[in-house]
């Protein structure tokens, strides 16, 4: 019987050791992410594809305004075309990390 | 200049150049999916002669400088024509040219026509099942995160599944589509 009743309360004090959803950050990150993706797709599926083109032009032109800000701010300057030559060249750098290898010139061999 | 300035531009040099095209890229994964900012325009153009892309391209001259040199994806090896508007903010255009290509034909010929307020105009774009299997088939991180958002936007019972598995078992890769479908969590 003892023996019984020390194997119960061995069994839950280990229950209350593991890790339940809450206690993991991994499991609640997750929960956190889906919860996030989940609104931004049910945001998507009540705007007309029209507003959601609108939405890729207005997104496009804030997004390249912050960063010719943050190119301003950065190098402590207030010369307008420096600052988008500044963008100019982290953009290009991000090309080519994203392009590496994904695009060739015309005199690249290709296979047959 | 906006981006949907240049958008238009390159379209109406589409349209000077008498240039069978379709819109790509980030605005065809935006009228289905979730919208996201973008770095370029993507057009696909059908060039039945070799001075048609030129014509586009002259066309566009006064706004954006392109890249001497075509390049080719190591994909599919299509062609493309990159070019660069010469006023700020620097965005890019890439032109792609229709080839023989199966998958690249069908998206082409399926491509669809929306009216668009910011463009002023009809535009060709092609279809959500076609934004899929061409996002599947690239596979970049952030095509396959664009393929899983067209999916969950339109919702899996108004695709054509059965198209879109055709294709991504010709192109191998029924392994992503699963992937993609498996990444939507439940919105209800």
């Amino acid at each position: 019987m003892l023996g019984r009743l020390q194997f119960t309360a061995a069994h839950f004090i280990l229950r209350a050791m593991e890790p339940t959803e809450s206690d993991c950050p991994a499991a609640e990150l997750k929960a956190m992410q889906d919860s996030i993706y989940r609104e931004r797709v049910l945001r998507a599926r009540r705007q007309t594809p029209e507003e959601r083109l609108a939405d890729v032009f207005e997104l496009t032109n804030s997004s390249f305004a912050r960063m010719h800000e943050g190119a301003m701010w950065q190098a402590g300057i207030t010369d307008v075309d420096a600052g988008w030559q500044i963008v100019r060249k982290r953009l290009d750098r991000l090309r080519g990390v994203h392009e590496a290898g994904r695009f060739v010139s015309e005199d690249f061999p290709r296979p047959s | 200049m906006t981006i949907e300035e240049l958008a238009c531009a390159v379209l109406d040099a589409c349209e000077a150049g008498q240039v069978e095209h379709m819109l790509t890229g980030a605005f065809a994964h935006g009228l289905y999916g979730i919208p996201r900012s973008t770095k370029d325009v993507d057009v696909v153009v059908s060039i039945s002669t070799g001075d048609a892309i030129r014509e586009v391209t002259s066309h566009l001259e006064r706004i954006v400088r392109f890249e001497p040199q075509v390049q080719f994806d190591t994909l599919i090896w299509g062609r493309r024509l990159v070019g660069e508007s010469r006023s700020d903010p620097p965005f890019k255009v890439e032109l792609f040219e229709l080839f023989d290509d199966p998958f690249v034909l069908s998206q082409f010929q399926r491509k669809r026509r929306i009216q668009s307020v910011q463009l002023q105009r009809e535009a060709w774009l092609p279809t959500p099942e076609d934004v899929i299997i061409q996002k599947l088939r690239w596979g970049r991180n952030k095509d396959l995160d664009d393929a899983r958002d067209v999916l969950a936007v339109q919702g899996l019972e108004t695709l054509d599944m059965s198209y879109i598995e055709q294709w991504c078992s010709q192109h191998s890769t029924l392994d992503r589509l699963s992937d993609a479908r498996e990444g939507i969590p439940p919105l209800d």
